[in-house]
């Protein structure tokens, strides 16, 4: 290329469509972890569980908003299943704070209310990387985690198809 | 590139402080290599400088500010550029060359310097490079880096673009200048826009008010294409119409994102021209009905009305351009728009209708029938949503006062409000406290600009519109302000002297109209609006008299009048005093007796007769007992239209009334007073001469002396003494010849050997002066000596 000549030829584009430019995004997923409540009574009889609240748009996902509760023992279920069976690298979840789980401790240890906050938000970042995640988005465990009320950890392991 | 979005305020000061730092330098170093004609090393720190406003960890705000200083350091680059292409030391590829850059955001930044530096040198691929350069900036579609390299482009651009239609050698190729101008601004106008509504799907959803915030800061930006649309002199109202306006609201109308339509619109409205607003009103309404519902299209739509309503007031000459229907297109669309909405609160429709009317009254003055449309509009609204009446305190309620005060106070003549067919359903509308502070709105209003209200009809319709003023409502509260209460009656009575006709037979028609009003009024009411009524009705029939030569019948008329009266003072009766009744009657004796029309003295006699029960009966004070006698005393004196069958019965009256009060010095100065009926009173026989019946004076005079002596207090004989010596001087000057000066003498003497004996103190020395002043007075008329009042014989 010489002179005064300038290379910007190109195909045009054809022009966007009003509706693509404007729509929403067409992979909205949004985890949130809130609200944890401890039940029962004694040592092992007592646990936590959270409200794990999904909104999201995906089509592979059968319900686009769902409320169930889970506690840290179904979160590293999940975990162990997608190591499993899926091929992505899970990543890691919150510790297991043993030391937290050691008797005659001044405060409540594994209940106290900083270390189930600090738990939620590691919970929070861990299921959103997961279901984030396109091939997890296959699991058939995933979709049981979030979307149904309980947790059949008997269940025939698969993939769902996405449509 | 991939870090958040940093919260915390000082890590943002850092991050910023180190790109700036980096902008620096790499700037110094970019400029060392210019200066030493290394371009490409130049254009390498070019490119490293640029490198910063790759970051997504700035709030837009710090980032504007970084892009400030990278824009600084470019117009250098951008200089040095322009320098070397005019030596002709630029080698021409340098826009292919730019484009090597690695990443995107410097790619794009150089593309566009190079860019236009090479417009401004060869305006023959200024099309080309355009295309190319708003193309090209797609490439960005992180909505904050990519608004901001877009702004650049905008600026960068700012002085290349033509703008105007372009002359006669250029027109034959292709499409004109100007429209590629258009079609490139509208182009970045849709990208940004895209970029800046997709901004909100960005982060989670919990953050959505910190990113609508984020917005709001950001919104400049993607109205800055509109400035400069606005800014192309090329384009006239048929281009604006046809390719602008409608490329822009393309954009607005499809986006469906509340932030953008509410921005953009005021937008269009604050940047263009009035003259082209005026020539696409349907377009630009039609496309607020379309906005998404979050939207309150009233601001809109309110911004638009006052700039046209400024602009015609502006304009005095031209006005609004005639064949532009502004009133109809504006009702109509609007009306268009609340049928579409079906959302809108009502408030906020109550608030168009009132710029609606406030657009009438600018620009048509004198068409009192477009406001009445969109009264009858809210009128039907309101029964459309099944609102009966409005709650006190909503913004409803609020809204519909403003509504309704506008015409009161543009017209300033309650007469054209009184026209409005809708005005008083409407007002119907509204709560207790509204509808009472719009009927003292339109009475001040009456007030302040002189209007008089000339016929029974509108009386009647506005004293029905003010009604909550004038009687107790249904939906009145239980505890009224008695001081608020007071001012409101207080303004009532003014205004009845704005119930006035020219024509006295209307007048009667109105006063007798208003009175069936205020006798609705209760007690409380009718004190202080009766009486106004009353004397109106009285200074009426004195202009009958006036007019007894025109009008044969104006006696009749006369005795009719104060039939009303006796009714409408009757009525007042009622409210439980008395006082005042009194005084009304008496004030309408004399009136009748001045005015004497056929039967004047027997409405006087009543009138009197009247106000004598109503002493008799129904005052019980003795202080105001004494002023009652005094005035029905002087009245009765006054009057000259009785004959002695009936001033006898009066007279007597007054004289027993007078001797009948309660306390000794009240009985005293009352029977002094009678004294003057009998002197200067007047009776029909006497053929205007007054009745001089000397011996009753001297009577009634000894008999209050009488009375004073009897007196336990001194200090008080002494004063009603010195009173009545003031009387005898009173009478014997008027010729009253049986004041002799031994009565004189006597009564002097009296009064000196008691002085003598009194304590001193305030009171009796203040006696004394009044006793001195009256020696004084009589030695002044011994000195002065003209004989026939000389007091001669008096011992001073």
């Amino acid at each position: 290329m010489s002179g005064d000549n300038l290379n910007t030829r190109r195909l045009d584009a054809p022009r966007q469509e009003l509706a693509d430019a404007y729509s929403l995004p067409a992979n909205f997923l949004e985890i949130e972890v809130t609200n944890p409540e401890t039940h029962g009574v004694g040592w092992r009889q007592r646990y936590t569980d959270y409200e794990i609240k999904m909104k999201t748009n995906l089509p592979v996902f059968k319900m686009k908003e769902s409320l169930v509760r889970r506690r840290y023992s179904d979160f590293e279920w999940l975990m162990n299943e997608l190591e499993r069976d899926s091929k992505i690298v899970v990543p890691a979840l919150p510790g297991k704070a043993l030391k937290m789980q050691l008797p005659f401790r001044n405060d409540e240890g594994l209940f106290s209310e900083s270390f189930i906050e600090e738990r939620r938000k590691g919970l929070e970042v861990f299921i959103n990387k997961v279901a984030g995640h396109p091939l997890a988005q296959n699991e058939k465990c995933l979709h049981m985690f979030l979307q149904e009320s309980t947790l059949d950890k008997n269940y025939a392991p698969g993939k769902i198809r996405s449509t | 590139m991939a870090e958040k979005n940093v919260e915390n305020t000082e890590e943002q000061e850092r991050l910023l402080d180190e790109a700036l730092q980096v902008v620096k330098m790499e700037s110094f170093h970019m400029k060392r290599e210019l200066d030493k004609n290394k371009l490409m090393d130049g254009l390498k720190h070019a490119s490293d400088l640029l490198k910063e406003l790759r970051t997504s960890a700035l709030t837009p705000k710090n980032y504007y500010e970084l892009y400030m200083a990278v824009c600084d350091e470019l117009r250098h680059l951008q200089s040095h550029l322009s320098d070397e292409f005019q030596k002709g030391r630029v080698v021409s590829d340098l826009y292919e060359l730019v484009q090597y850059a690695g990443n995107i955001i410097p790619r794009l930044y150089l593309l566009v310097t190079v860019g236009v530096v090479y417009i401004k040198n060869k305006p023959e691929a200024r099309e080309a490079i355009l295309k190319d350069l708003v193309e090209m900036c797609r490439g960005v579609q992180h909505p904050l880096r990519g608004l901001f390299l877009r702004n650049y482009l905008l600026q960068c651009t700012k002085n290349v673009l033509p703008d105007h239609a372009i002359d006669e050698s250029e027109k034959q190729e292709g499409p004109p200048a100007l429209q590629h101008s258009i079609d490139f601004i509208l182009l970045n106008f849709a990208e940004m826009n895209k970029l800046w509504v997709r901004m909100q799907h960005l982060g989670h959803s919990r953050e959505r008010e910190k990113r609508e915030r984020e917005r709001q800061e950001l919104r400049i930006l993607v109205g800055t294409n509109l400035v400069r649309l606005s800014q192309l002199e090329g384009v006239d109202v048929n281009s604006y119409r046809k390719i602008v306006l409608n490329g822009v609201l393309e954009q607005v109308v499809n986006c469906k994102d509340a932030i953008a339509q509410e921005y953009l619109m005021e937008c269009i409205i604050q940047v263009f021209p009035d003259e082209f607003h005026l020539q696409t009103l349907r377009s630009f309404l039609k496309a607020c009905a379309d906005m998404h519902p979050r939207v309150n299209v009233k601001n809109t739509i309110i911004a638009l009305i006052d700039r046209l309503a400024q602009f015609a007031a502006r304009e005095e000459d031209s006005g609004i351009p005639s064949e532009i229907m502004l009133f109809d297109i504006f009702s109509e669309q609007i009306a268009n728009i609340i049928d579409t909405r079906s959302g809108m609160l009502l408030e906020d429709v109550v608030s168009l209708q009132t710029a609606l009317v406030k657009l009438a009254f600018k620009c048509y003055p004198n068409r009192v029938d477009y406001v009445d449309r969109v009264l009858e509009a809210t009128m039907d609204l309101f029964g459309k949503r099944n609102m009966d009446s409005v709650p006190n305190g909503s913004a409803l309620s609020s809204e519909l006062y403003n509504l309704l005060e506008v015409p009161i106070k543009s017209y300033n003549n309650i007469l054209t409000v009184l026209q409005l067919q809708c005005f008083a359903p409407l007002y119907e509308h509204l709560d207790y406290e509204s509808r009472k502070r719009i009927g003292v709105q339109m009475l001040v209003n009456a007030l302040e600009h002189h209007t008089l209200l000339p016929s029974a009809e509108q009386v009647n319709s506005l004293l029905m519109l003010v009604s909550p003023l004038i009687q107790d409502q249904a939906d009145q509260p239980t505890d009224i302000d008695m001081d608020d209460f007071s001012e409101e009656q207080g303004l009532i009575g003014q205004f009845i002297h704005q119930l006035y006709s020219e024509e006295p037979d209307q007048q009667y028609q109105i006063l007798n109209k208003a009175r069936t009003h205020f006798e609705k009024g209760g007690n409380k009411r009718m004190i202080f609006t009766l009486p106004a009524i009353v004397f109106s009705a009285y200074k009426l029939a004195v202009r009958y008299k006036e007019l007894s030569d025109e009008d044969e019948r104006w006696e009749k008329k006369c005795n009719r009048i104060f039939e009303m009266c006796r009714a409408v003072i009757n009525t007042l009766c009622q409210a439980e005093i008395a006082e005042l009744p009194l005084r009304l009657f008496i004030q309408g004796a004399l009136c009748a007796s001045e005015l004497q029309f056929e039967n004047h003295e027997s409405v006087a006699y009543e009138f009197i007769s009247q106000a004598f029960s109503l002493y008799e009966e129904d005052i019980t004070d003795s202080r105001a007992q004494l002023a009652a006698v005094m005035l029905l005393i002087s009245a009765v004196e006054r009057c000259r239209c009785f004959s002695e069958d009936s001033h006898a019965p009066l007279r007597t009256q007054c004289a027993h009334a007078a001797s009948r009060l309660l306390k000794k010095p009240d009985q005293s100065r009352a029977v002094a007073h009678v004294a003057h009926l009998f002197w200067s009173g007047q009776i029909t026989e006497g053929d205007g001469e007054p009745m001089h019946d000397m011996r009753r004076v001297l009577e009634c005079l000894k008999k209050a002396i009488r009375i004073a002596s009897q007196c336990m207090e001194s200090a008080v004989q002494l004063q009603l003494y010195v009173e009545i010596l003031n009387k005898y001087m009173y009478f014997y000057e008027h010729g009253c010849t049986g004041v002799t000066m031994e009565l004189l003498n006597q009564l002097i003497k009296k009064i000196r050997e008691e002085l003598q004996d009194i304590e001193g103190n305030e009171e009796s020395s203040m006696i004394k002066v009044h006793f001195e002043n009256a020696l004084e007075h009589i030695r002044n008329h011994q000195q002065s000596g003209d004989g026939q009042y000389s007091y001669e014989g008096i011992t001073l």
